[in-house]
């Protein structure tokens, strides 16, 4: 498993203020984890600060899940 | 303008202010002037000074008198960003980055009272603003749902010219369950209750008019209205009713044994689901040449508004007129 996806889990847990056991590579934030979809600006803002990079708001609109959110990171790196 | 010309003047009355986030599209800008120069607000435009005077200097806009904030440098950064930290639980670096964004920032600006409204959308998607809306300024009290509505202006109904009704949802909730139902029509009769002119009269409406034909459907708008009275209690909110029992007093008198005040002379009409809100404002605008002015977003602790990425000018001055007559 990648650096990044260990990271990714960790700043969703701190997020969601969930269990990061709770979380794996396929989880969705909405539906698997009980994010409300208002929030997914609160996940990307934390990715953001998490690995210093800046997200440009159209293509985070497509991070659901720690797949996406890993690979949209890992292009920006 | 025409029924908008009221709004006008009741926003001028009001001496509210309106945060502009778009602050670099020469729409917006030019909205502020007519918006600042008869009276209707104080615009405050987001974005760095140097880009909006540049669209401003290009279109010949005049930007005297107009406010303009930077968030990522406003000497209000902090302020917000530790707000915004503690309503939400999170590190001061992420909600610092949060507030960095020009409708996060409006948005603070409303929460906090430094600005009475937000009108924004040009560049961003509705879901974007209800997402600001949301985490910024909250829901009003008892509610948990955005929702939108349009005011629309028939230029005749049953003997009364320019008769104003409210529809709901028609732009943002597909398929609501029972409890966002009844914020859509809480939230619904709110913004009747300070648009229309008059009291509130709301109705669920459905193919069924109290019991006269059972299904699910019919199930999810009486569960809607059940949820409505234990929150809204005394408020003029009634259901299920047939288009027509709702809006003509003759067809209600006849359809319902104990009409109330709702029936025959609603004036709010809650669609139960966004297929039929959609359809029902279009053919109202086109079939009985009706004014459609919207979609307002609701639900919000303070008014917000989305604009559609096509909007005028004169869209935006209109949108914050009625916002700060909301206000």
């Amino acid at each position: 498993m990648s650096d990044t996806a260990e990271r990714v889990k960790k700043v969703v847990a701190e997020t969601l203020k969930i269990d990061a056991s709770m979380i794996n590579d396929g989880s969705k934030f909405v539906e698997d984890l009980g994010a409300e979809s208002i929030q997914s600006v609160e996940l990307v803002a934390a990715f953001e600060e998490e690995f210093d990079i800046e997200m440009d708001e159209q293509g985070a609109l497509g991070v659901k899940d720690v797949g996406t959110a890993v690979a949209f990171i890992e292009k920006h790196l | 303008m025409g029924f908008t010309s009221r709004f006008i003047d009741q926003a001028k009355a009001r001496s509210g202010s309106v945060v502009l986030p778009e602050g670099t599209d020469v729409r917006i800008i030019q909205a502020a002037r007519q918006i600042k120069d008869e009276g209707i607000a104080d615009p405050i435009l987001l974005g760095p000074a140097e880009e909006i005077q540049a669209v401003a200097a290009q279109d010949g806009v005049s930007l005297d008198g107009i406010r303009m904030i930077d968030p990522k440098t406003s000497d209000k950064l902090e302020d917000y960003t530790q707000g915004y930290a503690q309503n939400r639980e999170l590190s001061p670096n992420v909600a610092r980055r949060m507030v960095k964004r020009s409708l996060f920032y409006g948005g603070m600006m409303v929460a906090s009272g430094d600005a009475s409204t937000m009108v924004a959308g040009v560049a961003h998607a509705t879901a974007t603003v209800i997402q600001a809306g949301a985490l910024t300024v909250g829901y009003a009290p008892g509610i948990q749902t955005a929702s939108s509505f349009f005011l629309m202006v028939i230029p005749e109904f049953q003997g009364q010219r320019d008769k104003p009704f409210i529809y709901a949802d028609c732009a943002v909730n597909i398929a609501p369950t029972p409890p966002e139902l009844a914020d859509i029509a809480l939230a619904s009769h709110a913004s009747g209750e300070k648009l229309l002119g008059e009291p509130a009269r709301t109705a669920l409406l459905s193919f069924s008019t109290r019991g006269s034909a059972s299904h699910e459907h019919i199930d999810k708008v009486t569960e809607a209205l059940a949820i409505v009275k234990q929150r809204g209690a005394g408020l003029d909110i009634d259901g299920e009713l047939q288009a027509d029992a709702a809006i003509i007093p003759a067809v209600g008198a006849k359809k319902v044994m104990q009409p109330g005040p709702v029936v025959g002379n609603a004036n709010v009409l809650i669609f139960p689901d966004l297929d039929a809100g959609n359809i029902a404002y279009k053919l109202t605008q086109y079939m009985a040449n009706a004014q459609a002015i919207g979609p307002f977003l609701q639900g919000f602790a303070k008014p917000i508004s989305d604009l559609s990425r096509g909007a005028s000018a004169q869209d935006v001055v209109a949108t914050t007129s009625i916002c700060i007559a909301m206000t």
